[in-house]
């Protein structure tokens, strides 16, 4: 059934928006420095405008990708696509790396991975649209086996799922050399599949068999192994080396920001020290620049927009639409965690963008489109959402009650 | 319908179960985040805000430009010794650029590679090589415009000495760490060098200084002082040239001449020959060189020593030039007979003073100490006294004179001294053995001799040159000029000087119009200890001045020629004195008397 529109989620909808403006204001600090720097060390001539400019562009991009998805175009029409535009993005992948491979100058790589579609003066990361459209497809795919009752069959639905997701891990973390997107794939697939119904045995046994894959992948690979073991060193306080230069800077950012940090333009770290300053390492820069409380702050707002993702999830009465929802809450926790994390060097460090912060478009504009879908459907929850299903758990739930109020009227 | 509801039911609160665990792996993540952060920047913020401060702070050094040295050419000062920017180019050989460098190194830069380019090349894993040295800058940088990114340039300040040679025991030289090294270089290293700076300040991974950072400090650096040397570079110049012509016409190995004015105590030709290169330092094969000889060595002064202990007994009015004594050749002193030199036997017999000190009798001189302590017949410690009073007090012999440079003291035995045969060490010391002095020392007693008895601390510093002008030193203000003789007893000395001479006026080689007066010394050498009687070497000294006649002097010389094993006289080296005064004469105009 298809509840009443009311007012969206405000929390996500200014969540998104302030993060978006602090990740502006963050690059409009450090940009210049990250010019100076490449230009000293690769002799390169970016403008010092050149990062703030770029940043704005991604968050106009965005902005116009997050309201398209919140108010133009439909969650409802979009899911009718949702096999297509899966197997489109699985050919662009797949597409991009036969083009890598033949040494196409349409392959964009750098430092040997081939991750981006080189079109002229934008590139265009694959991976991004294969988040978006793998959490499109296994919304439908998961609703759709749970209405047919096969949810859990081996033929009709591990069989399937696991091509899919297999064909996607593939492309990304093979054929892209990229982990952090993995990572992120992997916490979308196992965040849907929770919320699917699939029996508990079954989850457990895939969680247990995708952990030893992922062992197995780490210790079977010296490159993979020097990551973890600079981890470990940098987590022990052992000697400093090539591999824990980065995780060791940021975490000199993160420490020398103290309580409340040096300021916006006062940061060190970001002339040159910290590797990927304004990339995956912009929170450490902004650990430097806000402080503890900055940081906290940050982290808050996180947590609150993805509890709220939680909440919207748990009042969409619609399978498909709560699996979706699901699967942007694991793809932005799985992003926002693993990133800081790996700052704070609790887990190593696997080349993942902090959602909405980070320099770069691609990955910004689907998580803006991701985000808006969301937010149009957090119009449609009702005071019982799963409950309306589930009458014993009835009132005990509270949230959207600007709705539950228009509603009863 | 109930039992359609029943499975759905429970899945729909095995969902919101499951939600519930995403929202607990969501706060259960953010916490142990936070926990994380609290332990890094709150905890931890000292140790991370140390460990940046030493990551981040660059110190720099902000070198002083070292002083240069001029010497004086007709009154106006002129560079003998400047400051240069050369190069090292250093190259990375694991970077394949070599025929590019070859060819750059070869067409700017030939004369200056210092290695093989071709074997820093078989090198395997080499990341470092320098190429090529002292490199000047218009060649450095037609190299840089190459733009070569396997090469790269390091800047060095490098002394150079226009004059060559030139008074290079004045002037002394710097080492590779920048350090002024004997001479004036040394001496004075303190004051051409200044003080350099410090950077402190936060800086980029690129070691570019930043704005940003809250101790950031600099200290600007303090160039050194440009000095300017009382030496007058042509004079230099022509005793130099003069002295090592001597060298090469007799059997000295070393010689060294100085010229002052005694009126001012002011320097103006010092040599210490041989000379070396200062630029090149590091290629002189007995680093004695390095030593000046006017200043650094001691030596016995032998007879031009006779010139004080007869001021002496005259100033205290206890003998004049006609005083009389009888000279019988020798004498015997503690048990030790001390002989004359001069042994023809015109001479036995009852002499004058003026007599004595023309043929440097030994005996003239022990008369002179025995008249200081009162009684003619013997050495006393009257004698002894005032003897000492005289050479250490008022001449200040065997004590650093404070000129500039750095100086021997020498030695002077006590007049009470413990010792067996004090007094025979006393009569040595009137002919000048048993103490042991410096050439400066004895040219400035010798100034206060002849000048009208006033003894002044030499200089070879006119002052520090600064925006054109020469402003006076600091220490060349703390002057000492003390009246130690009277008038009489100066002009009764200049007068037994010329006398000295009246063989060489009279031979033509002292030209008309002018006074020139002297005294020569032939100190014996001691070897293990002991002199060595068979005179088989011999340091020959001669000191003199010159002016014009009727006039005061207007400039001393000393010379002191010497060769290992060689006997070198004071005859010897009187023809050196000859040649540089006639040569004084010239190059300065000195106007004649009447």
């Amino acid at each position: 059934m298809k509840n009443r529109k009311h007012k969206s989620d405000l929390a996500i909808l200014f969540s998104t928006l302030g993060l978006m403006a602090l990740g502006l204001i963050i690059i409009y600090a450090i940009g210049p420095m990250r010019a100076n720097v490449l230009n000293n060390t690769y002799g390169t001539d970016y403008d010092s405008n050149f990062f703030f400019l770029g940043q704005l562009r991604s968050v106009g991009l965005s902005l116009v990708a997050f309201f398209l998805a919140f108010k133009v175009i439909p969650y409802q029409y979009i899911k009718k696509y949702a096999k297509p535009l899966m197997i489109i993005s699985l050919i662009l992948s797949a597409l991009l790396w036969v083009l890598a491979l033949s040494g196409s100058s349409l392959a964009k790589c750098e430092l040997g991975e081939c991750r981006w579609y080189n079109l002229g003066p934008v590139s265009f990361q694959p991976a991004e649209l294969l988040k978006l459209s793998l959490v499109i497809y296994l919304a439908d795919f998961l609703a759709r086996k749970r209405e047919e009752g096969n949810i859990g069959k081996w033929q009709e639905f591990w069989l399937p799922l696991l091509i899919v997701c297999g064909a996607s891990l593939f492309l990304v973390v093979i054929a892209q050399g990229d982990l952090g997107t993995g990572v992120a794939l992997i916490a979308i697939i196992f965040g849907m599949l929770l919320v699917s119904g699939v029996p508990t045995r079954q989850y457990l046994i895939m969680v247990a068999l995708v952990l030893a894959i992922a062992v197995g992948a780490v210790v079977t690979s010296s490159h993979r192994m020097e990551r973890v073991n600079a981890w470990l060193d940098t987590l022990t306080g052992q000697e400093s080396s090539d591999s824990t230069y980065h995780v060791e800077n940021a975490m000199l950012a993160i420490g020398t920001g103290g309580l409340t940090g040096v300021g916006i333009g006062n940061s060190v770290q970001a002339t040159g020290y910290l590797p990927e300053s304004i990339n995956d390492s912009v929170f450490a820069i902004m650990g430097e620049t806000f402080g503890f409380i900055g940081l906290f702050l940050v982290l808050a707002v996180f947590g609150a927009m993805l509890i709220r993702m939680l909440k919207v999830a748990e009042h969409t009465a619609n399978n498909n639409d709560r699996l979706f929802i699901t699967g942007v809450f694991a793809w932005t926790l799985a992003q926002v965690v693993v990133n800081i994390a790996a700052m704070t060097s609790l887990v190593p460090v696997t080349g993942i963008t902090l959602p909405l912060l980070s320099y770069g478009g691609t990955s910004m504009v689907f998580i803006a489109f991701a985000l808006g879908l969301v937010l149009q459907l957090s119009c449609y929850t009702s005071r019982e959402g799963i409950k309306h299903e589930d009458i014993s758990s009835r009132g005990r739930l509270r949230g959207a009650h600007h709705a539950s109020r228009r509603r009863s009227s | 319908m109930s039992r359609n509801k029943k499975p759905s039911q429970n899945s729909s609160s095995s969902t919101s179960r499951r939600i519930n665990i995403l929202k607990n792996l969501v706060f259960c993540s953010l916490a142990i985040i936070a926990v994380r952060l609290f332990f890094i920047q709150i905890i931890e913020h000292d140790a991370w805000v140390a460990r940046a401060d030493k990551e981040h702070t660059l110190l720099e050094t902000i070198t002083a430009k070292r002083g240069e040295i001029y010497m004086m050419d007709s009154n106006e000062p002129v560079a003998v010794v400047l400051n240069q920017t050369t190069y090292q180019i250093i190259i990375d050989p694991a970077m394949t650029e070599k025929e590019k460098i070859k060819a750059a190194l070869e067409a700017y830069a030939k004369d200056y590679i210092s290695i093989d380019l071709d074997e820093i090349y078989n090198h395997e894993g080499l990341r470092y090589a320098i190429v090529a040295k002292n490199v000047p800058r218009s060649a450095a940088e037609k190299i840089a415009n190459e733009e070569i990114s396997a090469v790269w340039f390091s800047k060095n300040n490098q002394r150079v000495y226009p004059e060559g040679e030139l008074a290079s025991g004045l002037l002394g030289f710097v080492n590779a760490d920048g350090l002024g090294q004997y001479g004036v270089e040394g001496s004075l290293n303190a004051l051409l060098a200044g003080e350099d700076g410090l950077l402190k300040t936060t800086a980029d991974v690129n070691k570019v200084a930043l704005s940003i950072g809250k101790d950031n400090i600099k200290i600007p650096a303090k160039d050194g002082e440009n000095v300017v040397l009382s030496i007058d570079r042509g004079l230099e110049r022509g005793v130099e040239e003069i002295t090592s012509k001597h060298i090469n016409n007799t059997a000295a190995t070393h010689a060294a001449a100085l010229v002052m004015n005694p009126n001012t105590g002011e320097v103006i030709a010092m040599a210490s020959l041989p000379n070396y290169d200062p630029g090149n330092y590091g290629h002189v094969e007995d680093a004695s060189a390095y030593i000046n000889q006017v200043t650094e060595v001691p030596y016995e002064p032998a007879s031009t020593c006779k010139s004080f202990a007869f001021s002496a007994a005259i100033n205290e009015g206890v003998m004049n030039a006609d005083t009389t004594y009888f000279n019988q050749g020798y004498e015997i002193i503690d048990d030790n007979k001390i002989m004359n030199a001069e042994q023809r036997s015109s001479l036995y017999g009852t002499i004058n003073m003026k007599t004595a000190l023309y043929w440097s009798l030994n005996t003239g001189s022990i008369y002179a100490l025995k008249l200081l302590g009162g009684n003619p017949s013997e050495i006393n410690a009257t004698g002894r006294e005032k003897l000492y009073d005289y050479y250490y007090n008022k001449f200040r012999l065997g004590q650093a004179t404070g000129i500039e440079l750095i100086e021997a003291e020498g030695f002077i035995w006590d007049p009470h001294a413990d010792i067996y045969g004090l007094n025979a060490a006393y009569a040595n010391m009137t002919f000048g053995q048993n103490l042991s002095l410096t050439m400066i020392q004895t040219a400035t007693a010798y100034s206060a001799v002849v000048n009208g008895g006033y003894w002044r601390t030499p200089t070879v510093v006119k002052g520090l040159l600064a925006d054109g002008e020469i402003a006076p030193m600091k220490s060349t203000e703390n002057k000492i000029e003390d009246k130690i003789l009277s008038d009489e007893t100066s002009a009764t000395m200049r007068d037994m000087f010329i006398n000295n001479r009246n063989y060489k006026a009279r031979a033509g080689i002292d030209r008309a119009g002018y006074d020139v007066g002297g005294k020569s010394g032939t100190a014996q050498v001691i070897k293990n200890g002991a002199y060595d009687d068979t005179m088989s070497e011999t340091v020959g000294t001669y000191i003199g001045f010159v002016a014009p006649s009727g006039g005061m002097p207007e400039y001393v010389i000393m010379v002191k020629m010497l060769g290992d094993g060689q006997y070198l006289d004071g005859g010897i080296a009187s023809n050196l004195f000859d040649d540089i005064s006639n040569y004084l004469i010239d190059y300065l105009k000195i106007k004649p008397g009447v």
